[in-house]
């Protein structure tokens, strides 16, 4: 009988899921082929249409900062090779910073035993659960004092903060699932604490580390709010509010006064060193070996 | 002399515990003390603009009284509930089917499907909106182009249907965060257990029912908790696409404290409702990690 049923819901069920990918896929893909189009289109508009001819002087108007001749619009000028070594200054602090205090974190987190260690867990996931724009003001007073105002590096330690909860946790999963034996073994060999971490405990947690760099990248790289308040001079803009700003430059609002065809080349370079870091992770995305593994 | 012996003692575990200092100390300075002013903030008539924003005076629970009669208050909490709960059941549903589709052996190409499914992910979020204006335009917008081509009637999306529409977005933005952390759960899951399972004959839905789910409880449940802290957190999609309009029908939480902070000028009463929302995320969080026995 149930072989029976087996039988017949096996390829009913390839159907059905074939179907499911590719309504998921069309949900995903079509509002990025209109990026993808109009970046290429010399006359490219708002709405989604094919392209009569295709041309690489949308990108090219991004890097010489000025308007090609003979093409209308574009009437502000893009910084936007400034705005993107900003914009990897500060996600490569805020990578650096994160991967250092959040596998230090939860390390300490995973291996010690302590009273109130799930009440500092908590307290950890709690701290970074206040709503941001309720912190607006008082990160402001806070970072004049520090002289964080207009200081990229300044930026980029406020953003680690803000990502560092979340990181700690995932991070703790992946230490959680490493048998004991193994740094057991190194401190017989004679490894102190650090040198267990950085010799025996990271590769192999080499995943985890991935997913967390990955994570903490995309934050620091996309992230707007922060630097909305805290950087005030056009030229330490990171691309996120200079994407912005390109709408503030232009009479009217969000509509038809936009040149739409340098924005959407500028979006895809933005998202190039994103999809960089993906492609160079993707490995660990995925996939977690080791031995045997103890699953939660 | 005792203090001495203590600390040869549980030299160890001091060095282990002084690796928690980095993260705690960044956590304190930008995170406790902000939140620490904001409550403080949240007890006093504090102003953007005028004497009141150097010279606040306490005004105890005044800001909390006037919520209570505040009938856009209500509405907010109304459209907030709505939407987190829309959101929290795509976004997890979208990404434990993507997780799926990534780690059954059913379906081929998984490289490009893994890549298709993180780009919305990857791509930073200042270009969502300007993406998604293209997609949801009344007449010329592609999605109703699409209806159209299938027969059906066009919606005005950005204006009728302003709730479906943000929601629609953000779990196109965001259903990946659950799918990268249920994949690597999956995935970690030995493969030994699928095969006595396969031994005894269970079919699919039994495999995943009594294998995969209860052994990726714990990543289940963080994930959830993780999406819903973004959700009542974030409002860039209904601030860029709907301002909290039609007739505040959109207006979330945290964008009602944004305009009473910023457009209307009463830190104060921003900063009280912004202590509201961190009260319903630390019950809400609490019940969640309570009830997965994390």
């Amino acid at each position: 009988m149930s072989d029976v049923l087996k039988k017949i819901s096996e390829p009913t069920l390839r159907v059905v899921g074939y179907v499911v990918l590719v309504v998921m896929c069309m949900y995903i893909l079509t509002p990025l082929l209109w990026l993808l189009l109009t970046a290429f289109d010399p006359e490219g508009g708002p709405y989604l249409k094919l392209p009569k001819s295709i041309t690489l002087d949308n990108f090219v108007m991004l890097f010489i900062g000025k308007p090609i001749k003979g093409r209308a619009g574009a009437a502000h000028p893009f910084y936007m090779n400034v705005w993107l070594k900003n914009s990897f200054f500060i996600a490569s602090v805020v990578l650096v910073i994160i991967i250092i205090t959040a596998s230090m974190a939860a390390y300490a987190l995973s291996r010690l035993d302590f009273t109130g260690k799930s009440l500092l867990m908590t307290f950890i996931l709690l701290i970074g659960f206040m709503p941001s724009m309720a912190k607006i003001l008082p990160l402001f007073k806070l970072c004049l004092m520090f002289g964080f105002i207009d200081n990229l590096f300044g930026v980029a330690v406020v953003i680690a903060s803000s990502l560092l909860p979340t990181q700690i946790w995932i991070l703790k999963g992946f230490f959680d699932s490493i048998p004991r034996e193994l740094e057991e073994q190194a401190w017989v060999c004679g490894c102190g604490y650090l040198s267990t971490l950085m010799r025996v405990v990271l590769p192999v947690a080499g995943p985890g580390i991935a997913v967390i760099a990955l994570l903490s990248f995309l934050g620091a790289w996309g992230s707007f709010t922060i630097p909305l308040i805290l950087i005030r001079s056009e030229d330490l803009y990171p691309v996120s509010l200079g994407i912005a700003s390109v709408f503030i430059h232009n009479p009217g609002e969000i509509g038809l006064a936009v040149d739409y065809g340098p924005l959407c080349a500028l979006s895809i370079v933005y998202a190039l060193p994103s999809l960089a870091i993906y492609y160079l992770t993707r490995k660990y995305l995925m996939q977690i070996k080791v031995g045997k593994m103890e699953v939660r | 002399m005792s203090l001495l012996r203590y600390l040869k003692r549980y030299s160890s575990e001091i060095i282990l515990a002084s690796f928690l200092v980095p993260a705690l100390v960044l956590l304190l300075i930008f995170q406790l003390i902000p939140t620490i002013w904001t409550i403080w903030f949240s007890f006093t008539d504090m102003a953007l603009i005028g004497k009141k924003l150097i010279h606040p005076s306490f005004i105890g629970l005044k800001n909390y009284v006037d919520m209570l009669n505040d009938s856009i208050f209500w509405q907010s909490m109304k459209v907030t509930f709505e939407y987190c709960l829309a959101s929290l059941v795509l976004r997890f549903i979208l990404g434990l089917l993507a997780a799926l589709y990534l780690t059954s052996k059913m379906f081929r190409g998984k490289t490009i499907l893994a890549a298709i499914f993180l780009l919305p992910y990857i791509i930073p979020g200042a270009i969502h909106p300007y993406v998604w204006i293209s997609m949801l335009d009344t007449r010329y917008g592609t999605l109703n182009r699409i209806l159209l081509f299938f027969g059906l009637t066009p919606q005005s999306w950005v204006y009728k249907r302003a709730m479906e529409s943000v929601v629609m977005i953000n779990s196109w933005a965001g259903y990946a965060l659950a799918m990268l952390i249920l994949s690597s759960a999956i995935t970690s899951i030995p493969k030994e257990f699928y095969e006595v399972a396969d031994i005894y004959g269970a079919s699919r839905w039994q495999k995943f029912s009594k294998i995969t789910l209860p052994l990726i409880k714990y990543p289940v449940i963080l994930s959830l908790v993780l999406i819903f802290k973004e959700d009542i957190d974030d409002f860039t999609y209904v601030y860029m696409f709907t301002e909290g309009g039609p007739h505040y029908r959109t207006e979330l939480l945290s964008l009602y404290a944004y305009h009473k902070a910023f457009a209307y000028f009463e830190l104060g009463y921003g900063c009280a409702v912004g202590v509201i929302i961190a009260i319903i995320v630390f019950v809400l969080t609490l019940a969640q990690l309570k009830l997965g026995g994390v």
